[in-house]
């Protein structure tokens, strides 16, 4: 076989680190992150756009990165579950999601964890609905949600106390 | 010096001891396995729903370059199954295919790329035969059979006539009948199945870490299909995904992977894609219930009259089981001695049902807390009457010989009555709202276990080293429910000592005992149990250790968790201390526990099959659910669920709460919008837009009463809290309808095309009627 | 890791790059947001060979005001259409159209150009390959017979984008820039009642922006949709209406469809309502009225039956709610 497939040298900021990568253009940005990147923190829970699993942000932005080809992502900043905690410090979600249970199998929560994320950077102090509708598009399996919110809720007073994000 | 005490560790909300990795990415869940050289392993699956195979080439395929591995039934020692009497199943399809994507052969390649070519080079010729899709096609006089020893296509046939049902159905003032179909319902955890398998291939090892819920089955269903012996066969539960039934037994993809590995003598990674995952299914069967009630005018249930149906898929799998649970869990609940039970699991060509959350008891119970809701209504009794004109007064014994030690009913309606407002709200609410409510029950663990060897129900090891860490070993699966935490806090709470000195290694079968898994909900009550015995036989040895160097008699030390002392006056001795003096001379030491269920508890002989139910301990919940119903598109809204849960002992309030609104949440999918459709045997919703999990958006705040009626041997009186009030949504939503609209919904998932239908079938009637009532004036 | 069909990306700044890229490569795709498009792709359906990526062509990404009308670049996000205060003012029923696709996360990167550009969808249809192989595919792709209507030779995949019913109540027109040069056109002269082709694109032409007229004076419209959940799904049926009142009466009513056929359209012979008061009947009339013209058929697991009856429902819902709206902002 001979055939050449179409490549792209891809430059990006990864978690605050900036790397290239030879890349085929048919690469999903999931399939980067997970295994050229090795950063298997951002899970794949369906066959494209159905679960969230997969959030993470770009340019701070949350996306799905099943749906996402790596070689779209010139020059973005990309951030995952992976980088979010700085220092070994969990932040302020993170600390959330774990006291609040809001993570129980721990399956959805980097996707849910990323898109709670922009929403405390947009909404400092978001109300229960501006919850619900920042993780519409995140399914979870296993809280029923109750304790997600719960888990926002913490981490955004937690912020507004003052804390550092990370 | 501060007066120290033992650390309290039991009923304090605790995180999970393993949420700080799910928070940050670094939980390793099977997928997330990889090395420079993993290979792809991918699966051709049957398009045809049921066919003989009447020869498969591979050899295209093996000579692809890039491909190290193709497997079929040939490279299979052995069937496998759940249960010992029916293990029909194959990894991969010998001779015949028998369900739309039944897995025929596998692939080991370099990429993806690869694999899907070599794929598509294997050459199956399938000679097709008639396929059912309906329990009531494949059960039509001449159907072909799916399995030449189910004559009839009939997995099991299963029944109890108990006490005397005609007799109480004629003593009663008010008999009705309700007929239900419930659809086939999925668990679609978060992860999809995966398997990451490697081979050593200089000594002929396997080590494979599968997504499951059982990994001591699967641990048994590779010896068998592979041919190895256990010995050679390491299992390594990674982080799991959830499972809720769908990994309670062994999956084709944990064998496929084990069979792929040890042909390219290589590791190999088997990740299925979400459709597959639908495919491998192990759900809840479509049931079709027919149920008859005898009530007497104050409420009490006279006998209960019923059949079930259960359209089981193509295999075995637990259908055995499913279908005896639906029978005996009439009772348990509440105060019936008169049931008459016939039940029929059939074979389709469909995939295989499975155990999925509260297993066998979902439909009955739909089925018949609407019914008694109706009867209620008609006789001008309040639903909650009707309930408490029926309790149990434990301890007992039902009438199936089920023990029944703790009962904490009563107090759970008490509690959602209360906090719902029931009293001053129920029937004054504004229009096309309505108030519902309904009780549900489940098992702590079955207590007789299905591979019968002999060993006890469940074992932990505690290994204490020099550095006064204490390493808990258990065989228990956590997937994600949180029995790591349960067992970490028994066993703190039980020496007194900070949970921060204990780490949890869960099931690893080069090091940890040997547990039956995650399921049914037996790993709160026995594993519990089990850590509670190992940590009081632990601290006996510390005690000898501390009274060796205190020089005083054992029974003189006194225990305060960090502190050994033999008295007030005392400085007594650190942890650490008594750890090094228990160690000297010794080494590193290993304490064990064990657990086993007592005879009475193991389901009676009045029937075959009684066995199924026998628990040690039943929780119990009570649920009251409100909704709005759009009158123009008849959406419904559940603005409210109010549930109580009798778990004994709240072990970790904060984990009792998050397993009771996951259950009832998961309730609320199955009850309004979930459901499996095939056509032709293809599965028309193998995704997750068309198989409708609830967003976050139109799932309802759930408030949680933790009732604690403990049990006597429960671990600090604990029982189950994980799936006793799933079932209890369904009817209790059904009956919020009923309450806001007037209509009765008999199928389910009650989506708003069904509900209109009903909707505009009343008006239809109503009209009729009022046209009658004007004709007649 | 996911295997894609082999495909060169490419990353114009132009339009008219972009035009000439694709025209050099004929049988691809541009990509947009890609939240439909690279299901597709993934499930085989699409095999493009080449991809023109459009997010970095500056002149689709604006939305821009002018005294008479309003011009939203094909590139703008569905969240930032459902934040515009613009839109929201002069056309409340796009804004809300927006701001109920999909779930919120596909609101950040899907654009309105895809949005219009919607496949249609088929339960038979928008399936793995793997599927679609085992049920002998069908004539929207590969296959020659409809499982929907096995006897014809018709697709009736449903158009199920939620904001071009919306636009066409504002008579909105696109701009298109092909190989030949640019043009102009209705937006309603976008589709065609095809399932398996139902747009009138020329090959390679790009939607560059939509037009949309201010009216002279205020009016009021809303959307409203159908699904079982209340985030993620599409349309089962989805309705926009746009409506005026004087002396109590309807004096001007306009009713949008999606969901419901391969196409999104107008709904037609509404002019009887004109002069009615929005009483009861005639609010019960004019869900009958769209429930007639709401003709989905089963390309969904939720039943047709529904989807028809929902169509009138919403619209009723919608009609009742204006009505009030107005009644109330005049007195
Ligand atoms: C789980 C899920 C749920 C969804 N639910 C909804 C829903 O409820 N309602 C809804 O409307 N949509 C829904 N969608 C579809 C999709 O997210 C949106 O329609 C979105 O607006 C598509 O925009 P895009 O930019 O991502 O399009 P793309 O996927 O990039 O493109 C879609 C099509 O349009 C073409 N195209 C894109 N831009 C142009 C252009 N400028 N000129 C010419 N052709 C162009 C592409 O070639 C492609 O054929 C859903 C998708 C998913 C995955
Ligand atoms: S309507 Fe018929 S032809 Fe069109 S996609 Fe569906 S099955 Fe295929
Ligand atoms: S994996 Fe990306 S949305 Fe499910
Ligand atoms: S915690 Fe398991 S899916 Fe959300």
């Amino acid at each position: 076989m001979t055939k050449t497939i179409a490549k792209t040298v891809l430059s990006l900021n990864l978690n605050g680190v900036v790397r290239d990568d030879v890349i085929p253009d048919n690469l999903l940005l999931v399939d980067y992150l997970r295994e050229k990147a090795s950063l298997t923190g951002t899970k794949i829970g369906c066959d494209g756009g159905e679960c969230g699993a997969c959030t993470v942000l770009i340019d701070g932005r949350p996306r799905h990165a099943c749906l996402t080809l790596a070689a779209t992502c010139q020059d973005s900043e990309i951030e995952t579950i992976d980088g979010l905690s700085r220092d070994s410090r969990l932040t302020a979600l993170q600390r959330g999601f774990n006291e609040k249970l809001g993570a129980q199998c721990g399956f959805c929560t980097p996707g849910m964890i990323m898109a709670s994320e922009a929403l405390l950077r947009r909404i400092p102090n978001p109300s229960e609905t501006d919850i619900r509708d920042a993780l519409a598009a995140n399914i979870c399996r296993c809280t029923g949600y109750v304790k997600i919110i719960e888990a926002v809720q913490f981490a955004a007073q937690a912020l507004t106390e003052g804390e550092p994000a990370a | 010096m501060n007066e120290t005490s033992p650390a309290q560790s039991i009923g304090v909300p605790k995180p999970l001891v393993d949420g700080p990795e799910k928070t940050t990415g670094k939980a390793m869940f099977a997928a997330d396995f990889q090395t420079a050289e993993t290979l792809v392993g991918r699966i051709l699956r049957s398009p045809v729903a049921h066919a003989n195979i009447i020869a498969m080439d591979i050899a295209k395929a093996e000579a692809l370059p890039g491909v190290h591995a193709v497997v079929t039934e040939a490279d299979c020692s052995d069937s496998y199954g759940v249960l010992p009497i029916a293990m029909n199943e194959w990894a991969l399809a010998r001779g015949r295919v028998r369900y739309r994507g039944e897995p025929v052969a596998a692939v080991a390649a370099i990429d993806v790329a690869t694999a899907q070519r070599a794929l598509d080079l294997i050459e199956v010729t399938y000679e097709e035969l008639p396929a059912y899709f309906t329990a009531e096609a494949a059960r039509a006089e001449g159907a072909v059979l799916l399995h030449d020893d189910k004559p009839g296509n009939i997995e099991r046939d299963a029944e109890f006539d108990l006490g005397d049902v005609d007799a109480e159905l004629a003593a009663a003032d008010l008999v009705r009948e309700i007929d239900v179909n419930c659809a086939e319902v999925c668990q679609v955890q978060m992860e999809p199945h995966a398997a990451f398998a490697e081979y050593d291939g200089a000594r002929e090892r396997l080590t494979i870490r599968p997504s499951t819920q059982v990994p001591f089955y699967v641990h048994k269903m590779l010896a068998r299909t592979m041919g190895m012996a256990e010995g050679h066969i390491r299992v390594i539960k990674p982080h799991i995904g959830g499972g809720f039934g769908s990994r309670t037994e062994t999956l084709q993809s944990d064998l496929i992977a084990g069979l792929l590995a040890r042909k390219a003598r290589a590791t190999v990674k088997v990740v299925l894609s979400r459709e597959e995952t639908f495919i491998t299914h192990r759900g809840r069967p479509e049931s079709r219930i027919k149920m008859k009630v005898g009530m007497k005018a104050d409420g009490t249930i006279t006998a209960v009259d019923f059949t079930v149906q259960q359209r089981g898929g193509a295999y075995s799998g637990y259908g055995i089981v499913t279908i005896l649970y639906s029978g005996s869990m009439i009772y348990g609940l509440y105060n019936i001695v008169s049931a008459r039970f016939q039940g029929v699991r059939v074979l389709t060509n469909t995939p295989p049902c499975g155990a999925f959350r509260g297993h066998g008891t979902v439909k009955t119970r739909f089925a018949f807390e609407g019914l008694i809701d109706d009867m209620a209504r008609e006789l001008g009794l309040d639903p909650f009457a009707v309930r408490r004109a029926n309790l149990l007064v434990a301890p007992t014994m039902t009438e199936n010989d089920l023990l029944v030690n703790s009962y904490g009913l009563d107090q759970c309606l008490d509690w959602v009555e209360n906090a719902s407002g029931w009293k001053s709200r129920k029937g004054k609410l504004a229009p096309n709202k309505g108030l519902g409510m309904a009780c549900s029950h489940y098992i702590s663990g079955a207590s007789k276990p299905k591979h019968w060897t002999g060993e006890p129900h469940a074992t932990i090891h505690l290994r204490v080293d020099w550095d006064a860490s204490i390493t808990l070993l258990t065989g228990a699966a956590e997937i994600g429910q949180g029995s790591s935490t349960v067992m970490a806090q028994c066993v703190a709470e039980t020496l007194g000592v900070d949970m921060g000195r204990i780490n949890v290694i869960s099931s690893d079968s080069a090091l940890t005992p040997k547990d039956n898994g995650s399921y049914s909900s037996r790993v709160t009550f026995m594993v519990g149990n089990a850590s509670i015995d190992a940590a009081q036989n632990l601290k006996a040895r510390l005690v000898e250790a501390a009274a060796r160097k205190l020089e005083i008699p054992a029974a003189d030390v006194e225990c305060l968790g960090e502190v050994y002392r033999g008295g007030q006056q005392d400085q007594g001795l650190t942890f650490e201390e008594v750890v090094m003096e228990a160690l000297s001379g010794e080494g590193t030491i290993t304490v064990k526990g064990n657990y086993d269920t007592i005879p009475e508890s193991w389901g009676g002989r009045k029937y075959r099959g009684a066995a199924i139910g026998g628990t040690m301990a039943f929780s119990y919940a009570a649920q009251v659910v409100e909704v709005t119903v759009d009158p123009h598109t008849a959406e419904i809204t559940v603005d409210k669920v109010w549930v109580a849960h009798d778990c004994g002992k709240a072990l970790n309030p904060l984990a009792v709460e998050g397993q009771v609104q996951g259950s009832v949440w998961m309730g609320m999918g199955q009850a309004m919008s979930e459901e499996t459709a095939f056509h032709e045997g293809l599965p028309l919703a193998a995704n997750m837009l068309d198989y409708r999990v609830p967003t976050i958006i139109e799932s309802p705040p759930i408030e949680v009463g933790i009732i604690e009626a403990a049990d006597p041997h429960g671990p600090f009186g604990a029982k189950e809290a994980g799936e006793g009030s799933l079932s209890g949504f369904l009817p209790a939503l059904t009956n919020a309808v009923a309450d806001a609209m007037g209509v009765r919904a008999a199928e389910l998932p009650l989506t708003p095309d069904r509900l209109l239908e009903l909707l505009e079938k009343k008006v239809r009637e109503d009209a009729a009627t009022s046209g009658r009532n004007r004709g007649a004036a | 890791m996911e295997l894609l069909s082999e495909l060169k990306l490419h990353h114009p700044i132009s339009v008219e790059d972009a035009v000439s890229l694709h025209a050099a490569a004929p049988t691809g795709r541009y990509l947009a947001g890609g939240s439909d498009l690279l299901v597709n792709v993934r499930r085989g359906i699409e095999q493009p060979g080449s991809l023109v990526y459009l997010d970095n062509i500056a002149e689709l990404q604006s939305i821009t005001d002018a005294p008479d009308q309003i011009t939203i670049g094909a590139g703008v996000t569905l969240r930032e259409l459902a934040n515009s205060a613009l839109v929201h003012e002069h056309f409340a029923a796009v804004a809300q159209a927006a701001g109920e696709v999909a779930g919120p996360s596909h609101r950040e990167y899907g654009t309105l150009g895809g949005n219009l550009c919607l496949d249609t969808r088929c339960v038979f249809y928008n399936q793995s390959e793997w599927w679609r192989a085992a049920n002998n595919y069908c004539l929207k792709s590969r296959g020659d017979i409809c499982h929907v209507a096995p006897g014809g030779k018709k697709c009736f995949a449903a158009f199920s984008g939620d904001v071009a019913p919306a636009l066409l109540l504002f008579d909105a027109e696109v701009e298109l820039a092909g190989p030949s040069g640019r043009r102009r056109m209705a937006l309603a002269e976008l589709y065609r009642n095809d399932g398996m082709d139902h747009l009138t694109l020329e090959t390679g032409e790009l939607l560059v922006a939509v037009h949309v007229a201010k009216p002279s004076v205020p009016v009021t419209s809303a959307y409203a949709k159908s699904r079982v959940r209340g985030s993620i799904d599409f349309p089962l049926a989805g309705v926009a209406l746009r409506m005026a009142m004087r002396d109590g009466r309807i004096a001007e009513l306009r009713v949008g469809l999606t969901g419901v056929s391969p196409l999104p359209f107008l709904a037609g012979k509404l002019d009887k309502f004109i002069g009615r008061a929005p009483d009861q009947a005639c609010l019960e009339d004019l869900r009958d009225a769209i429930r007639s013209q709401a003709k989905a058929m089963k390309t969904t697991v939720t039943p047709p039956h529904y989807r028809r009856r929902v169509a009138g429902a919403l619209t009723l819902k919608l009609a009742q709610s204006l009505a009030q709206d107005l009644v109330e902002a005049s007195s």
